[in-house]
């Protein structure tokens, strides 16, 4: 074999650069709904649904990088909704410490939540999954028993910038060019993106490769070179940093953060959310923020209790576990053609009993 | 520094507490072990029996025996029939998925516990709190001698059990290899549903006990589960003795954090404290490579 | 025990148990020994952490074969490229499709190794092994499961790998007719113990060989490892 002679192929799907035709088509397509949602959307929602957007748009992040964690890598965080409530913390602080433009203390409040989240992650790494998912969920809790004792920043002064005060507080600012909710729900979708991209990037590329091996199966990963603890550690890393951009944008998006918004019990439910949304792709992280924020809403819309809800997810990740590990994603669209499929033919049956009838 | 005068009090109360993370320790461990299921919907299960206990006394107005039983057994029956539905389509999958599964469970009862008594504080004072008597300079009631005997007893029930009889020896045999122990003629779904039975008496047992000494709430007693994984996970999730001795330590540890005024508010962070330092000791040895192929 | 190989492609054979994967598992980093050395052209193998060592270039399959099914077969073996130093950025593409075109896999390199038989899995794995210029190979039974035909192309191709691609080849396997075909020495292990060494056809006729396998099964017997 020479490998001086021309490679038959000349395309080659490991280099993320390249697109073929399907995938560029595709690309045109959601480039094509990215700007209905930014422009055409705000205009026709109310306020209230404004507001349950921009919430999916945060929740899609953030269930983006448990999704990639699960369903990449193959590691199960139970403490990621904490995670999130450590990137409002921060977001929350540097917005009250600092003059700094918003998107820098995006990045900041994402980087500052890597480490602290990586620094947890660190020990399990090494041991099992199952340890890794034990020691994060203790750290959901002991999150939650923090943010309990410390309060969220709202303008006090010290290092944990709480103070008590009957008058209102000030809230958390936004970015000067997205005041309002409209603009502010186009901001957070940007910024969403702009996480999905890092995220595809990611999975298209080395590290991509070395996570489907280590996935897989370790020794094969081993003897490929790759260095496993460092690539989960990695993975944990992205996720958390993610998340915590995330944080930072839920805490200008609600202003005034509350220990009550994150109940420990919602790191169980975002888990739900996104095993029934689907691990495998990267639509199932939108659809896991839709079930998270839109469902409820809906559901609070109906007059329906929001613990049926509850149920639902528990409902949900003994069915995903057990029957579609695939989630919603695939799920969906197969149950659809076959609902489809029953209902046409239930519609020739009622035809011909209605035809003979007649 | 507070004094040790103001300590002795919190040395109850954390034996107390260590005594029944270290009852549920041992559950899990033992059901771990032998069906390689972590439940981490246990305390879920106990605090709906405790819930479920408080409403027929208080409603339905039972005697409180027939209550607390119904509680206990509320918690066999519940965990035995996960066990029997999901435990064999699970069998074959990674421990993590086993583990994960648990947690669909424990998102019902959750939802169903917020619907059916919403999050109003309750109470449950079980007989044995009302009675107390001194040792030193401290007052010590039933429910915490309670606590701390059923730890041992248990413990040490189980260590005998599995040593000693059958049924305990063919559960070592599952926990050693499965297929070996199956081929060799054991029952292998009856050996788990007596592991999934028992397992799920002792988190209403858990669930009893811990809704007298911390609080009558859902939440609260769901993620209490969170003390008693910690307990499990510094014992590698193997051993039931070690689980025993960590439960007291988690327990102690979270209790004798009280009086200090720096550290108070952050007492509950004991188990994740403790647990990561568990956990760095165990991965301190270079490399370990969970999957082998070969 | 003692054992060194020259280069070229050698053989490794014994009856089960014998210790062959165990050797592996040393060189490769799996398992640490308890005491001993292992050097490979000069260099102290476990002084290096486990990844290191595919990194410097000991590279190696598996008795199950463990191409990883959710990438294509060009991302199997740019996998083992891009995280080694033996290959630079810009001549990965060329190293990864020849290393595909070395193991004579005529297929489109873009394909999902998951939709793949277990032949061109086995055929990936090798690629994965060999490319770019890898020093030690270590064929963990590459022909177990395969039919003959292609265990006889797998045989030509494991013969070409120190010539082409580079670097020491070690075949484990009991399929004796594939050992001969490719391996000018061979050396035989019995319960840990290196029982004959030489070239592989003087080894095949000794005694002592002949009676390791004969107590526990016939020489081209069939193979059930666990």
């Amino acid at each position: 074999m020479s490998v001086a002679e021309a490679p038959r192929r000349e395309r080659a799907a490991w280099s993320p650069a390249r697109l073929d035709r399907g995938e560029r088509i595709r690309a045109v397509i959601i480039v094509a709904l990215l700007l209905l949602v930014l422009f055409a959307l705000p205009a026709r929602m109310s306020a209230y649904w404004t507001n349950v957007a921009t919430q999916v748009a945060i929740f899609s992040v953030v269930s983006l990088g448990l999704g990639m964690l699960i369903g990449r890598v193959g590691l199960v965080s139970l403490g990621q909704y904490a995670v999130l409530a450590l990137g409002a913390w921060v977001g929350a602080r540097l917005c009250f410490a600092t003059g700094l433009p918003f998107p820098m203390v995006l990045l900041l409040t994402g980087l500052i939540t890597m480490v602290l989240g990586t620094l947890v992650g660190l020990p399990a790494l090494r041991l099992s999954g199952l340890y890794l998912a034990l020691i994060t969920l203790m750290l959901a809790a002991a999150i939650t028993v923090v943010l309990n004792a410390t309060n969220f920043p709202n303008g006090g002064k010290g290092f944990l910038g709480h103070v008590e005060n009957d008058f209102g507080n000030p809230e958390v600012r936004r970015p000067s060019i997205a005041e309002t909710d409209p603009a502010y729900f186009r901001y957070a979708v940007i910024v969403a993106v702009v996480l999905f991209l890092i995220a595809l990037l990611h999975v298209r590329g080395k590290p991509g490769r070395a996570w489907a091996a280590i996935r897989q199966s370790e020794p094969a990963a081993l003897a490929a070179g790759v260095n496993i603890t460092l690539y989960k550690l990695w993975a944990f890393a992205l996720a958390s940093f993610m998340t915590g951009v995330a944080g930072g944008v839920l805490a200008g998006d609600v202003g005034e953060l509350f220990v009550q918004q994150f109940p420990t019990s919602n790191n169980i439910v975002l888990l739900a959310v996104v095993l029934m949304g689907g691990v495998y792709s990267i639509w199932g992280a939108i659809v896991a923020g839709a079930l998270f924020k839109l469902l409820p809403a809906l559901l609070d819309n109906w007059g329906l209790p929001a613990d049926l809800l509850t149920i639902l997810f528990g409902v949900g990740i003994l069915q995903v576990l057990l029957t579609a590990p695939a989630g919603l994603v695939y799920q969906f669209p197969r149950d659809m053609k076959r609902l489809g499929g029953a209902l046409l033919g239930l519609a020739r049956r009622v035809g011909i009993a209605g035809g003979r009838a007649s | 520094m507070p004094s040790w005068q103001e300590f002795q009090p919190f040395i109850v109360t954390g034996l107390a507490l260590g005594g029944v993370y270290a009852l549920s320790g041992v559950g899990m461990v033992v059901l771990y072990r032998t069906t390689g299921v972590l439940n981490l919907a246990f305390g879920a299960v106990g605090a709906m029996g405790a819930l479920i206990a408080w409403q027929a006394i208080n409603e339905w107005g039972w005697a409180e025996e027939p209550a607390y039983l119904v509680c206990v057994l509320f918690g066999g029956v519940v965990t035995l029939l996960y066990g029997l539905i999901f435990g064999p389509p699970l069998a074959s999958r990674d421990p993590l998925v086993k583990a994960t599964a648990t947690l669909g469970l424990a998102l019902i009862l959750l939802g169903a516990m917020s619907w059916i008594w919403s999050d109003k504080a309750r109470s449950m004072i079980l007989p044995t709190s009302t009675e107390s008597f001194q040792v030193g300079d401290v007052l010590v009631n039933y429910t915490q001698v309670l606590g701390i005997v059923f730890g041992v007893v248990v413990t040490v029930g189980t260590v005998l059990f599995l040593r000693f009889t059958k049924l305990g020896t063919a559960m070592r045999g599952l926990a050693n290899d499965r297929e070996i122990t199956a081929t060799l003629g054991v029952p292998v779904r009856r050996v788990e549903a007596s592991a999934w039975l028992v397992s799920g008496l002792i988190s209403g047992v858990a669930g009893l006990l811990l809704s007298n000494l911390v609080g009558l709430d859902a939440a609260t007693l769901t993620f209490l589960v969170i003390s008693s994984l910690a307990a499990a996970l510094i014992a590698r999730l193997s051993s039931v003795v070690v689980t025993l001795l960590a439960g007291f330590v988690v327990g102690l540890a979270t209790a004798l954090a009280t009086p200090i005024l720096s550290i108070s508010e952050y007492r509950n962070m004991a188990p994740f404290v403790l647990a990561t330092l568990a956990l760095l000791w165990l991965s301190r040895k270079g490399h370990t490579i969970s999957g082998r192929a070969v | 025990m003692s054992l060194t190989f020259q280069s070229g492609t050698n053989g490794l054979i014994g009856p089960n148990g014998a210790g062959k994967t165990t050797f592996f598992n040393v060189l490769s980093g799996f398992v640490d020994p308890s005491e001993g050395s292992v050097h490979a052209f000069g260099e102290d193998l476990l002084a290096m952490p486990h990844y290191r060592r595919a990194r410097w270039g000991v590279r190696r399959t598996f008795q199950t074969e463990q191409a990883i099914e959710e990438l294509s077969v060009a991302g199997n073996v740019a996998l083992a490229h891009e995280h080694s130093k033996l290959g630079d950025r810009a001549s990965r593409r060329q190293d990864v499709l020849g290393a595909i075109e070395f193991v004579g896999l005529d297929i489109d390199p873009d394909v999902k190794v998951g939709t793949l038989g277990a032949r061109e899995r086995r055929l990936v794995e090798v690629a994965r092994a060999v490319v770019g210029r890898p020093k030690l190979v270590l064929l963990d039974e590459p022909g177990a499961g395969l039919p003959d035909e292609e265990t006889e192309h797998l045989g030509r191709v494991i013969q070409r790998i120190p010539e082409h691609m580079g670097g020491l080849v070690i075949l484990v396997d009991h399929d004796m007719s594939l050992v001969s075909a490719c391996c000018e020495t061979t050396a035989v292990l019995d319960f840990g113990r290196l029982i004959a060494t030489g070239p592989t056809a003087d080894v095949l006729r000794d005694e002592a060989v002949m009676k390791a396998y004969l107590g526990t099964e016939e020489i081209e017997g069939s193979e059930q490892v666990a």
